[in-house]
């Protein structure tokens, strides 16, 4: 009777176990091992870790995330793609190495691609940069654009409204133009009272040059000419030279007059700081400045942080006519500075259903939210639900600061004239050769157009280095556009 | 066992492969690397290219710019640690009270890892949060651009060297002086010898062997720096500050142009060789004077 008891009992509990898995498990990946590899956490590496946990108790499989450092991710990835061995399953990477990575990537299943979850991602991602040569080929975990961030109180001070009115004429509010931008840093920089005009990223190798192209893109990308803000997508010739450039180069170079002293040094990070110092009256940058500026505890001006899109233009450079076209309107064009992580699934991955399994269940609306709202995870807002659930936001900032954050980043993303960051086979190359010109220029020992006139040269050198067929076929396709 | 027992084998060869293995196969591997285009962004075929790469940098002005704003910063900073690390091993050498604080306080900075050691010269010459410029605005002077105008990252750069590397300089000759036989300044003492006498004469020549490898020791690690630049100004403004190794990273691992930069590191290996025999051949005289 005893073991009766004893044999029912067991055969219950396994049953009990087995109901309880089957349920669990949703789907089923028992005994499959994913291994992700991203960069050295915490950014990025945090959200895919954050994600593993809940995909391993959803699924019962198993997500290993290996992470490596900075400069070595790219060979890693490169090395065991081109090579074609099953080392990854998942690669979360930086869109400007998709190009070298595309051919080697699985594409991504029909039915991901359709449903609220697809269209709730921004178009900008959902159509350009998650895709190349027609099919989409991974799916962005980050989102990163430019936008504008400034100090309420200050520009909301009835003193500094008047004083601002009778300075320049128009009314104090945050910058529409980008020389309004520069008005407002001149009138606000004030050392005695020991506050700057502006802060930006002017040091070499501390994201200096995404600052510069911020300018830039407002100036070069004309509604009437996708693509060509960095070289003519028809011959590939660098565009790097031309008086939309040299412009937004003057700008970027008066900005850093109107900045804190020493911010010839500032990378991303010091901007932060200046920013949520209080020692600056506006910034551009990523989303991160609003969400470090807004938390009491790493901000002076906590509450006292507005947002808004990137300044615009009312003329913009053809590089078809070689003339300055005007707009009777402001052109407002947003910058996808860096782009965004994207995650990817190689076509050597042997569990490449349970991979993108696992990529739908990190970017799923939730999962991301929460991510997005998580300091530490590196990720920005690239989902239209990010930017409209006020409710998530307010945990983090006051009611004003979320609408104005969340209407920037809705804006930036959504903008009807959007510049895309250049994504080519040898990036940094090209980048390098423009940072040292570009902090020549910033430190006074070249023009404007005597450093832009360098670089274009070396860019063009660089693409017959490269093959510029093959260039050009990369550049296309990363602008969208379609093949010659 | 015998001169020709075969067991000699079994203990030679595998700690032959493993030093072949460890330290030849990388150098030989690097030496093939450059003499051939090999990059990996974006990845394209390796061709073999002679002396190309070797005739692409030594044509390019901004290898000679690096090598000399390396020289620049080896000799100066060497030179400055040498003349520091000498006065503070002498006074620490003339048994003054508290000289076991003061050894241990001087030795402090070559303990920290060079990374923290440019992060906190960084924080320190921040010219709105820093501390020194804060101090000096308390008495009316300027902001002073630090790590941003060239001549003044130079020198930010060359002080932090010195600061660090000073107490290697100390604890060495320190070491040598205390070796230094107490006869000898007796004989002196009786023949009414000056302090300054007794060290031009006798001090300085007797230091010299261990002088000359300290100051070896510390030009070739100079040669090498690389983090401090790296953390205090990028190599920026432009490259006035970029070093031979930091060109180096930049090649190798922001653009994976590993040919080139195989190059670059042999020519930079040649280039510390002649200095390093340059170096010994001028002082051989004084060396074999005073042996």
């Amino acid at each position: 009777m005893r073991k009766l008891l004893l044999a029912s009992t067991a055969a219950g509990l396994l049953a009990a176990a087995a109901n309880g898995t089957a349920f669990a498990c949703d789907p089923d990946f028992t005994g499959v091992e994913l291994t992700a590899t991203t960069q050295t956490g915490p950014y990025i590496a945090s959200a895919l870790q954050i994600a593993a946990k809940g995909w391993e108790e959803k699924t019962c499989g198993k997500v290993k995330v290996v992470e490596f450092p900075w400069s070595e991710l790219y060979p890693k990835i490169v090395t065991s793609l081109t090579s074609g061995e099953d080392a990854f399953d998942v690669i979360a990477f930086a869109p400007a190495w998709a190009p070298d990575f595309t051919d080697f990537l699985a594409e991504m299943p029909a039915e991901m691609r359709q449903g609220s979850a697809w269209e709730d991602i921004a178009p900008v991602y959902r159509e350009q940069l998650m895709v190349w040569n027609g099919k989409v080929l991974s799916q962005t975990m980050d989102g990163d654009a430019h936008t504008y961030t400034y100090r309420i109180d200050l520009f909301e001070n009835a003193d500094n409204q008047k004083a601002f009115k009778e300075k320049y004429g128009y009314d104090l509010a945050p910058a529409k133009t980008w020389k309004q931008y520069l008005d407002i840093a001149e009138f606000f920089n004030q050392p005695a009272n020991n506050l700057w005009g502006t802060a930006e990223a002017f040091r070499r190798g501390g994201q200096q040059f995404w600052f510069l192209f911020s300018h830039v893109a407002g100036y070069t990308s004309h509604p009437d000419n996708p693509g060509g803000m960095f070289f003519d997508p028809d011959t590939m010739d660098a565009q790097v030279n031309n008086p939309g450039w040299v412009r937004g180069l003057e700008e970027y170079i008066r900005a850093s007059k109107l900045a804190p002293p020493n911010a010839l040094n500032f990378s991303f990070g010091e901007v932060n700081a200046a920013f949520a110092g209080g020692q600056v009256a506006e910034s551009i940058g990523w989303g991160d400045t609003g969400v470090i500026a807004a938390d009491p505890k790493q901000s002076k001006v906590a509450g006292k942080v507005g947002s808004a899109p990137l300044p615009g233009v009312d003329e913009i450079y053809n590089y078809k006519t070689k003339m300055w076209d005007k707009f009777d309107q402001v052109v407002q064009t947003s910058f996808m500075a860096f782009g965004g992580w994207q995650a990817a699934v190689p076509s050597s991955s042997t569990k490449q259903e349970a991979a993108w399994n696992y990529i739908q269940y990190l970017t799923s609306p939730e999962v991301s939210a929460q991510a997005a709202i998580t300091g530490g995870t590196g990720v920005n807002p690239y989902r239209l639900s990010h930017t409209t659930n006020l409710e998530l936001w307010s945990k983090i900032f006051s009611d004003r600061e979320a609408k104005e954050y969340l209407g920037a980043q809705k804006d930036a993303v959504t903008a009807k004239n959007i510049a895309l960051d250049m994504r080519l086979p040898g990036y940094f190359s090209y980048t390098e050769v423009l940072e040292i010109e570009l902090s020549k220029a910033l430190a006074g020992e070249v023009t404007p157009q005597q450093a832009l006139d360098t670089v274009a040269e070396q860019w063009n050198k660089l693409t017959d280095e490269f093959g510029r067929d093959k260039q050009l076929a990369a550049y296309r396709s990363s602008m969208g556009l379609p093949q010659k | 066992m015998t001169r020709n027992d075969p067991i000699k084998h079994f203990f030679i060869w595998p700690a032959l492969i493993i030093v072949l293995l460890i330290s030849i196969f990388p150098l030989v591997y690097s030496l093939t690397t450059s003499f051939m285009s090999m990059r990996l962004v974006p990845p394209m075929p390796a061709r073999f290219v002679g002396f190309g790469n070797y005739a692409d940098l030594l044509s390019n002005p901004r290898f000679w710019h690096v090598a000399g704003t390396t020289t620049l910063i080896a000799f100066l900073s060497v030179g400055l640690q040498y003349v520091i690390g000498l006065s503070v091993a002498l006074a620490l050498n003339s048994r003054v009270p508290g000289e076991g604080i003061f050894r241990v306080g001087f030795l402090l900075p070559m303990l920290v890892a060079p990374v923290a050691v440019a992060l906190v010269a960084r924080q320190i010459l921040n010219p709105t949060m820093g501390p020194l410029n804060e101090f000096m605005s308390a008495f009316g002077f300027p902001n002073l651009p630090f790590l941003t105008q060239t001549s003044w990252a130079l020198g930010s750069i060359i002080v932090v060297e010195v600061w660090q590397w000073t107490p290697f300089v100390i604890l060495m000759l320190l070491a040598g002086l205390q070796t230094l036989p107490d006869d000898v300044y007796e004989a002196a003492a009786l023949e009414n010898a000056t302090p300054w006498q007794q060290f031009r004469d006798i001090t300085f020549p007797m230091l010299l062997p261990i002088s000359t490898a300290v100051v070896f020791i510390r030009l070739i690690e100079s040669y090498k720096i690389m983090d401090t630049v790296f953390v205090m100004t990028g190599g920026g403004p432009g490259v006035s500050t970029e070093t031979l190794t930091l060109f180096a990273y930049q090649e190798g691992f922001k653009k994976f142009n590993l040919g080139y930069t195989s190059a670059l590191s042999f020519l930079f290996l040649i280039f510390i060789t002649v200095i390093g025999l340059v170096y010994l051949a001028v002082l051989k005289p004084y060396l074999e004077k005073h042996k």
